[in-house]
């Protein structure tokens, strides 16, 4: 009697561990049927596709480790791809931006050849032409410099500086710039020292591309150049009340060959704020851009100190 | 094979005796932004229900992914995010708890998906504060994240940036164009607002009263877009020459051997043309191109405006 009481107990009990065991079964195999779904769609280069768990599945680790493999070879997909369109890009523009001003000098060159103008004015043509063939240089030099960096193969010289101290030597250059361009000043550098790791060379050609910068395309007449010591960084700003950038821009200034007005203006060659960017990494640092059109726009780098 | 992730046969959805969604035939493409642009009432959401089974289609087809959603909805929908008007979350619970219940309704695609998702989006994790005491915009973004805590590989999202500040709107912009360009992710969305799709979309389609009138690419509308004179001449240097010495024109582009594109759109084309015609230029053509969007959509809309 007594035995077969745990007899029916028994069978009770192993008959709900069958059933557990078949629900895990259909569970376990229906989930492997999504997994193997979606492994052929990431075949198929579908690297979107996700598989997605539950708390207690058992695919659980094996269903996240998919996920990743699908997430880390989509990124590199998609850096590959943004590379190359910036690629196409670059490619474009220059050739418009080497078209425009080559022709315009033909156009003098051929004027002053087939004896079209003389006396004063031939020399006047010589004279725009020699700029214009000037400009053209400088542009394919910044051009190479620019291709260098984006391609990694700046070498930098890296030493600990006075921030304070090379700003003011930077700055002490631009003082005549300014002052020819009409454009009034505040320069607010602490005496303080402050150390930076630094390339000396790179660090000038930050400051020098943001003051170029304020200067041709900002037509602003009032400059602002401020260093900020920070616990662990320093703050560097280039402030103007120019006409500023729009917030629709403001997302695309440091991008390589971006000029904000959608026309190819004459001056500046859309380069100059994107190797400010290369730079500012190569040092661990930032940079950022903030504006209020035609109240002001402020340029932030942020370094990390030498500590 | 088509890369269509969102394709509409003739879809149709009737409300009593009137057709709120008339014979649209959508097409979404992989990795692209899509943006649905129409007044309130056009349609927009009903389309969008409509593809996520949220309300029964009259007549006509979606397919998702390729495939006939028909029947497939269990393997189709996770693979989808969405907000659709004000998302059902539970006010009495705090956004963490509403998202780990989400979590667990429809899988997760990594370990810590709900710290992710409300990183992302930049609201706290395991934060106190009930929903309902969440302002418009936090709202907003726990919508967002719960959209994307499956990490899917469609997003719908309907008036994303609808009741937030401009600051909001900002950033939700920004997020979304995140989500397509870092991460690969195809999205639709919807909008009343002209400007708000111009930045947004890669492709366009345009409803109004129920009805797709046209279904386009941004990059096509820009060319459309832009304000410029295209001039084309058999010698470019030479007109390049006159244009500056005669007309002190700077602002313009050498687009090709021939052609010529000159951004100031004030310029008096007829004296231009009879000076290069006087220097024995033929000039082949010369256009001014300045629709704007605005111009653009009044045609197409028969005169009535979008936004």
């Amino acid at each position: 009697m007594d035995i077969n009481v745990y007899l029916l107990a028994g069978l009770i009990v192993s008959l709900f561990v069958i059933l557990y065991l078949v629900a895990n079964l259909l569970r376990v195999r229906q989930q492997l049927s999504f997994i193997n779904e979606a492994l052929k769609d990431l075949k198929d280069g579908n690297l979107n596709r996700r598989v997605l768990t539950q708390k207690n599945d058992m695919t659980r680790q094996i269903c996240y480790d998919i996920n990743e493999i699908a997430i880390t070879s989509q990124s590199r997909l998609i850096q590959q791809k943004q590379a190359e369109q910036a690629y196409k890009r670059l490619m474009t523009s220059l050739s418009h931006d080497v078209k425009t001003p080559l022709a315009s000098l033909v156009g003098y060159l051929e004027a002053i050849e087939s004896g079209f103008v003389e006396g004063a004015e031939k020399d006047e043509y010589i004279h725009v032409a020699f700029e214009k063939a000037n400009r053209l240089k400088e542009f394919v030099a910044t051009l190479f410099e620019w291709v260098k960096l984006d391609a990694g193969e700046q070498i930098y010289h890296f030493s600990v500086f006075d921030i304070n101290e090379l700003t003011r030597n930077v700055v002490a250059e631009w003082v005549p710039i300014l002052e020819s361009a009409d454009m009034e000043y505040n320069i607010d550098i602490p005496e303080k020292e402050c150390p930076v790791r630094a390339d000396l060379n790179a660090y000038t050609r930050i400051l020098n591309n943001l003051l170029q910068n304020v200067l041709t395309h900002s037509g602003a007449d009032h400059l602002t150049l401020g260093i900020e010591d920070e616990a662990h960084r320093v703050k560097i700003m280039v402030a103007d009340n120019g006409r500023g950038i729009s917030s629709s821009d403001l997302p695309h200034i440091f991008e390589r060959m971006y000029q904000g007005d959608h026309s190819r203006s004459v001056k500046g060659n859309g380069l100059g704020l994107s190797i400010a960017k290369e730079l500012v990494t190569a040092h661990k640092g930032t940079i950022t851009a903030a504006s209020v059109p035609g109240t002001e726009t402020t340029f932030t780098v942020l370094l990390p100190k030498a500590l | 094979m088509n890369d269509f992730m969102i394709e509409t046969t003739q879809l149709t959805k009737m409300y009593g005796g009137q057709k709120a969604v008339n014979c649209v035939d959508l097409h979404v493409r992989k990795g692209r932004v899509y943006g649905l642009l129409g007044r309130n009432g056009a349609g927009k959401t009903t389309i969008m229900k409509m593809i996520l089974g949220l309300t029964p289609i009259t007549s006509g087809e979606v397919s998702v992914f390729g495939q006939n959603i028909k029947g497939r909805e269990k393997r189709v929908y996770p693979r989808i995010g969405a907000i659709i008007e004000t998302p059902g979350f539970y006010p009495n619970l705090t956004g963490t708890e509403n998202l780990e219940i989400f979590a667990r309704l429809r899988g997760t695609a990594a370990p810590n998906a709900v710290k992710d998702a409300l990183e992302i989006v930049g609201l706290p994790y395991k934060d106190k504060k009930l929903f309902s005491k969440y302002s418009l915009g936090m709202k907003q973004r726990l919508g967002i994240a719960n959209a994307i805590l499956h990490d899917p590989e469609l997003l719908i999202l309907d008036e994303p940036t609808n009741g937030l500040d401009p600051i909001g709107i900002a950033e939700m912009r920004e997020f979304i164009r995140k989500l397509s360009v870092e991460h690969g992710k195809t999205i639709l969305l919807s909008s009343h607002i002209l400007s708000e799709i111009a930045v947004l979309a890669d492709e366009i389609g345009i409803i109004d009263h129920g009805v797709l009138l046209e279904e386009t690419s941004m990059a096509e509308l820009e060319k459309k877009n832009s304000k410029y004179i295209l001039l084309e001449v058999s010698n470019v240097p030479k007109a390049t020459l006159i244009l500056e010495r005669q007309f002190g024109l700077k602002d313009y582009s050498v687009q090709g051997d021939q052609t010529l594109r000159i951004y100031d759109t004030a310029l008096d084309m007829a004296a231009v043309n009879k000076a290069l015609v006087m220097q024995n230029i033929a000039v082949a053509s010369s256009q001014l191109c300045n629709d704007t969007l605005e111009d653009y959509f009044k045609k197409i809309t028969g005169g009535e405006g979008i936004a």
